[in-house]
């Protein structure tokens, strides 16, 4: 195309059918940041608690591109090193003293040491030099868990695309990827970095879209559990716990009461796997507690406090 | 895209004049948002004006979203966003009275000219707990005093001891007792790999992050210039630190606290935190901590510092569940008292003996002299 639109999705509908293709169900909001993020060139923040489908959004828009997913999972100490490119040593010097026996490879042996081959690239580097045809997908895992010096600096990566390595030169990116980042709030971000990026918050799903996701994940299942089961979800979502269940959890709950070959959802039964949907020993003790008949009647009151913090 | 470029180079008069007036009430939407305490800078507004022509602007919501995730940048802010676009965008108002109908609070500094308030006496004994949750504007501003030199000092040395704890993980120094040895094959490399130089590596400092988890019900109100400089110290040399106030309800004050301008902030804080001197929930202000602060994927290296009376009206049994949550959740719990270091206390208060069994470290802090103490504490920790 003539004008600067990189025309990967051009309207939200495109990026609605080319994600339910992959077996994902995106809202409105979701598929519109998708297309603006790829259209303005800008990463998207996913914010949310755990198990929302927030990584699933990446891995599915690779999918659905039929490009590279590259991964950055952060944690506590990551560093610029670790992202972006290391040199391979040991070939460096299995090649040094390799080359002390030969003449030949002697005299090349300054330009070749320091050739592709011995660069090992990191996540950061392996996105700017994807050579397409379409970008890829980079995926920052939890970046709320890296350190807020790492966070400046990716900063700095994902404004230019671009990174130095002293021996070989700056690399910039061909083709900018898409790059999604996901929170789970654990802190805050800082401004700078949300400024570069599109937000979007994702809640736990719709009732409707839950039996959806669950109809497409686990299309082996009879409706009526299915309908149970989510039924039983949005209940125990009203419930205080410390973790509360997200999607992931429903689909594990699905999965395993369909390997139990249960038919319906018991208070009994409900009882007994309460181990795929809570993963707190406190919340879990709550649950009997409370008791699976009043879960599966439905007879919780929303005891969610008002968004205090 | 097509359409876009249709009305770019089309010369219709009435679609630029439409089109003109969008992207006008685009840039007064803005203005209303910046009014509001977003952050709305020009580049904001340039992505938000470039994502128009993706968009189906007769689709219903489509030109909310599309200006909401290029304009917010969390959660809450996505809920001001929706009532304030609803107002902007629905009734064609103009823009004061827009403002007027949210009843948009004045900020903070104009409403403190306007209700000067005279300072509460903060030489009084510490009253009991009050009856009920209290809403109300508390001058903060009367109760700060500028830290002593020696407090300063002290709280310096707090957070640099509190700070460090050795990581698993290496860093280069050149003083370090390891040889890094992908460092040092590097350096050597331009001496044709003859050993010459040896590169040295330690142990990297890790940051512990603190939760500071401060009582601010009214039986705490004659400690309140000691809590104060506490939370703004820690919080400025421990800049991974979250510090939540809470009486009846909890508020959490981390961003504000980074300011540079501690005036201006504690109007900010009185503001938010208007639970501030009212009565006393300590378990439902931990069970928020227990959900909202430290939800899955936190640190389990955070130390949780509690400063509070352990009065309180709510269920004894109701803190001890929470609790026992929140020593399941951090590395330690420490419980600062003020009262602990006055004579003849003892910890009967029920709320108080509820959560003793979990608090890794009882200490006490009413002046400078047990201030120095706890230093020495809970730099051991």
């Amino acid at each position: 195309m003539a004008d600067k639109s990189r025309a990967i999705f051009r309207t939200p509908e495109t990026v609605q059918e080319a994600f339910a293709a992959e077996n994902y169900i995106a809202d409105r909001p979701l598929a519109l940041t998708v297309m603006l993020g790829a259209e303005l060139e800008k990463p998207i923040l996913l914010e949310g608690e755990a198990g929302v489908g927030k990584t699933d959004v990446a891995k599915v828009l690779a999918g659905a591109l039929d490009t590279p997913l590259i991964r950055l999972q952060c944690y506590e100490g990551l560093d610029a090193s670790t992202t972006i490119y290391e040199w391979n040593y040991p070939r460096q010097i299995l090649q040094i003293r390799m080359a002390e026996q030969d003449p030949a490879l002697k005299s090349s042996l300054q330009t070749s040491i320091f050739g592709d081959e011995f660069l090992l690239s990191r996540p950061l580097l392996q996105a700017i030099r994807h050579p397409g045809p379409r970008p890829a997908v980079l995926l920052i895992d939890e970046v709320d868990r890296a350190d807020e010096e790492f966070e400046a600096f990716l900063l700095e990566v994902l404004s230019d695309f671009q990174v130095t390595v002293p021996e070989i030169g700056t690399l910039t990116a061909a083709l900018r990827p898409l790059v999604v980042l996901t929170s789970n709030r654990t802190r805050e971000l800082s401004d700078a970095l949300k400024r570069r990026c599109l937000y979007l918050w994702i809640d736990y799903p719709s009732p409707a879209k839950e039996r959806e996701i669950v109809r497409r994940r686990v299309p082996e299942i009879e409706a009526a559990l299915a309908e149970q089961i989510c039924a039983a979800m949005q209940t125990l979502r009203r419930v205080d716990f410390y973790k509360r269940p997200g999607i992931a959890e429903t689909l594990d709950w699905a999965r395993a009461l369909l390997r139990l070959g249960a038919l319906t959802l018991g208070p009994g039964l409900l009882e007994e796997t309460a181990g795929c949907v809570l993963k707190y020993h406190d919340d879990i003790e709550r649950l009997h507690a409370i008791g699976g008949e009043r879960i599966l009647a439905g007879e919780i009151a929303d005891e969610r406090e008002a968004e205090g913090l | 895209m097509e359409a876009a470029r249709q009305t770019n180079d089309a010369v219709d008069p009435a679609v630029g004049a439409a089109r003109d007036a969008l992207f006008r009430r685009v840039l007064q939407f803005c203005g209303l948002l910046r009014g509001s305490g977003f952050t709305v800078t020009s580049g904001h507004i340039i992505d938000a004006v470039r994502s128009l022509p993706h968009i189906d602007l007769l689709e219903p919501d489509a030109l909310r979203w599309a200006l909401r995730v290029n304009l917010v940048g969390s959660r809450e802010e996505e809920a001001t966003f929706d009532r304030l676009f609803d107002a902007f965008w629905r009734n064609a108002a103009p823009l004061e009275e827009v403002a007027s109908e949210l009843e948009l609070e004045p900020r903070p500094d104009e409403r403190n000219r306007e209700h000067p308030e005279t300072p509460p006496d903060l030489r009084g004994g510490p009253r009991q707990w009050s009856p009920d949750g209290v809403t109300q504007d508390v001058d903060l501003e009367a109760r700060w005093g500028e830290p002593a030199p020696d407090l300063e000092a002290l709280l310096r040395e707090l957070a640099r001891r509190l700070a460090t704890r050795p990581s698993r993980r290496l860093q280069p120094s050149p003083r370090g007792r390891r040889i890094d040895l992908r460092r040092s094959l590097r350096r050597n490399l331009r001496h044709g790999m003859d050993f010459v130089e040896l590169s040295r590596a330690r142990r990297r400092v890790r940051k512990t992050r603190l939760v500071l988890f401060c009582d601010v019900s009214g039986s705490m109100d004659s400690y309140n210039p000691f809590l104060l400089e506490l939370m703004f110290g820690l919080q400025k040399r421990l800049g991974n630190s979250r510090t939540v106030v809470f009486s009846t309800e909890a508020t959490e004050i981390s961003a504000l606290l980074r300011q540079q301008s501690v005036r201006q902030t504690l109007g900010e804080i009185a503001r938010r935190a208007r639970h501030w001197s009212g009565g006393t929930d300590i378990g439902g202000a931990l069970g928020l901590l227990n959900r909202r602060v430290l939800r899955e994927g936190a640190p389990r290296s955070t130390v949780a510092i509690i400063l509070s009376d352990g009065y309180d009206q709510g269920d004894p049994n109701r803190i001890e569940r929470e609790m026992r949550a929140l020593r399941r959740r951090v590395r330690t719990v420490v419980w600062v008292n003020p009262l602990l270091g006055t004579d003849g206390y003892a910890p009967i208060a029920k709320g108080m003996r509820a959560a003793l069994p979990y608090v890794d470290h009882f200490l006490p802090a009413h002046d400078i002299g047990s201030l120095r103490a706890l230093c020495r504490d809970l730099a051991r920790i």
